[in-house]
């Protein structure tokens, strides 16, 4: 049997409906005339799962699994963890420190641009966006410990 | 009806105030940018210019995100035409024959029915509000819980069958998206639900996030900036008239997308996502030639394009006459007025008529601005699309970061970003169509609500759905509707969906 993209799709959501009816196990399902907190959640799970089980069932439709093409996946897991890299310096470093390192790290690291002009790109848009929203649309961003 | 004139003179003298205009002006040409750019809707949009408005009036706030919404919705047509990018959701339909029309060299008379049918469908719509939303409200609000709950099966079950994707996809997309829905406090018993002892899901997970992640990060982690060379069709001014033929053809498909669009704007949805599609759907079943539909069909530009605008402007009147959002962008805009203390319901119109009637005249403004906009400067907006995508992408992931953010000042709301951006990219991997997602987050709360509510009514009466006439209406439409998209399913029959879909892939159809 070939392995389809449709075989592996609905498996992950029959998991993820059974993991969804897992926690839901401490929400009272209440009855038909008081449905509770856990009645539309539990159904909506076992809809996940029914139809996940349908797409395996027909899952001969789809592309075989191999055949999916996983070339941007390093794009986009280097824009993940470089995104991610920003979260998680954007309230401690503020707006504009942040942003700058945000796009030259874009520039320079996954789009190999020169590092003189990505410098000036990142600074550059990053500083017009701040002064266009702290200074003519008076919207204050996220501060760092610096003040800006 | 006098009296209706003399406010919207009122609204006129209002939005025509130097400062109002310019908001106006500024609204639409960011709401054009925001359709044309991919990987920022209407919602991304808005969500990130909220902070902005903070140190606008009330009018002018309004009016600038009202100008940004409608503003998307010509914009889009724009890269859907030229390049077969969808520059937001509600233009993926113009993809198909606005694209095809591009190819055959007709580039500018489709942007041209696109601008002009966009323009008839808002102002209509506009038109209408003005005149008919006092009684179109009062039909809302007789509904009850079981016609609430009938339409939102019923705008699922519409949304399943349009698809181009198989219904099942488009189904379990919409219950992942309900289930997103319910987490945080249940309204109803104040249970936690999967909040993981995170305090910031207590209120449940936001639409912007959600709709930013998969719109906005998941487009751009989809597209390698290798890969992403565009094919960008530009069209010359003189070549921007249609011909009388195409007039024809056109005028019928936006007669019908207008009132079409209208009213299901004023259904709670996608409403401006599901007209389009409706209104394709509907071109090709009475067309008298359905097999030129996704090879250049003057009608499948003409009529969503124009149904997604009258949409567009069809979701204010539950917005200004109820204050009830009928999709996440309209639930922003809510937001948007709260935060200058005006509360949007029925008493909006007396309490504060220079925010009504001057947001209504702004309207009639604003469109005749896209008009102008739309048509002559297309060359300058396709500019845009020259900046190389290296270059582009990094600016939206920073606006995406600044919208989400500023929305509730939460990091977390951020971290549901990035998760959403990578399950987006999952999605475009597997063939699922992430709308229906959106769609089941934004409706789960009033769907979860009226089901209960229904069902306390009826004291656990399932008929009560069949028992009143409205609703009863809605669920027949809703079996019908799911018999055929079943039949087709079961038997594995190539119906005009599956068709549509390998038009749209561009595979033969047999």
């Amino acid at each position: 049997m070939i392995l389809r993209a449709d075989h592996i799709a609905g498996a992950f959501f029959v998991v993820f409906g059974l993991l969804v009816l897992a926690l839901s196990g401490d929400l009272p399902t209440g009855s038909l005339s008081m449905p509770g907190s856990g009645f539309l959640p539990k159904i909506a799970a076992v809809l996940t799962i029914f139809f996940g089980i349908v797409l395996i069932l027909r899952a001969g439709e789809s592309k075989p699994f191999a055949t999916l093409s996983w070339n941007d996946a390093k794009h986009a897991g280097m824009v993940v963890g470089i995104t991610a890299a920003a979260i998680v310096l954007f309230e401690r470093l503020g707006f504009l420190t942040t942003n700058i390192l945000l796009i030259l790290a874009l520039l320079f690291i996954i789009e190999r641009r020169r590092l003189l002009p990505a410098i000036a790109y990142s600074v550059g848009v990053v500083v017009i966006t701040y002064v266009l929203f702290v200074y003519i649309l008076k919207t204050p961003l996220q501060a760092g410990p610096l003040g800006f | 009806m006098e009296s209706t004139l003399l406010s919207l003179a009122h609204g006129f003298s209002v939005a025509l105030a130097p400062a109002n205009a310019w908001y106006a002006f500024l609204g639409c040409l960011v709401g054009t940018l925001v359709g044309v750019l991919p990987g920022i809707g209407p919602l991304a949009g808005i969500s990130i210019l909220l902070p902005v408005t903070f140190g606008l009036n009330a009018t002018q706030a309004i009016i600038m995100l009202a100008g940004i919404y409608y503003g998307s919705q010509y914009g889009g047509s724009t890269t859907s035409i030229l390049m077969r990018i969808p520059g937001e959701a509600s233009s993926v339909m113009t993809c198909i024959d606005g694209y095809a029309m591009s190819k055959k060299g007709r580039a500018g008379a489709a942007l041209c029915i696109a601008a002009v049918g966009s323009w008839i469908g808002g102002t209509f719509g506009v038109l209408v509000l003005t005149m008919v939303a006092p009684p179109l409200a009062t039909i809302a609000i007789s509904f009850g819980p079981p016609e609430y709950t009938a339409l939102i099966v019923l705008g699922l079950i519409f949304l399943a069958y349009m698809s181009t994707s198989s219904l099942i996809r488009t189904l379990l997309m919409a219950c992942l998206g309900l289930l997103l829905g319910m987490i945080g406090i249940d309204n109803m018993t104040g249970h936690f639900r999967y909040s993981f002892d995170l305090a910031e899901l207590g209120d449940g997970i936001g639409i912007v996030p959600v709709a930013v992640g998969l719109f906005g990060l998941g487009e751009i982690l989809s597209t390698p900036s290798a890969g992403a060379v565009r094919d960008i069709i530009s069209p010359r001014l003189r070549e921007l008239l249609p011909t009388r033929r195409e007039w024809n053809e056109a005028a019928m498909p936006i007669a019908r997308g207008t009132v079409l669009g209208f009213i299901i704007g004023i259904i709670p949805g996608s409403a401006h996502v599901i007209s389009s599609f409706l209104s394709y759907a509907i071109e090709k079943r009475v067309s008298k030639h359905p097999e030129q539909f996704g090879k250049g069909a003057v009608a499948g530009v003409a009529g969503p394009e124009t149904a997604n605008n009258a949409a567009s402007t069809g979701a204010f009147v539950p917005l200004l006459a109820l204050g009830i959002p009928t999709s996440p962008i309209t639930a922003v805009l809510i937001g948007a007025l709260m935060i200058h203390g005006v509360s949007v319901g029925p008493m909006l119109v007396n309490e504060h008529p220079d925010v009504f009637w001057g947001f209504v005249a702004s309207m009639y403004v604003g469109n005749l601005m896209l008009l102008v906009l739309n048509l002559p400067l297309v060359s300058l907006f396709v500019t845009v699309l020259r900046i190389p995508y290296a270059y582009l992408y990094p600016l939206i992931i920073m606006f995406c970061i600044i919208g989400v953010y500023a929305v509730n000042n939460s990091i977390v709301d951020v971290w549901i970003m990035l998760i959403m951006g990578v399950v987006g990219y999952a999605l475009r991997k597997f063939d699922f169509d992430p709308a229906p997602l959106v769609l089941g987050l934004v409706i789960a709360p009033i769907l979860e609500q009226s089901l209960r509510q229904s069902l306390i009514m009826s004291n656990g009466n399932y008929l009560i759905f069949f028992s009143r006439p409205i609703s009863l209406g809605l669920m027949l439409i809703s079996i019908g509707l799911l018999a055929l998209a079943a039949y087709a399913f079961v038997l594995h029959r190539t119906d005009w969906r599956t068709r549509l879909a390998k038009a749209e892939a561009g595979e033969p159809e047999r």
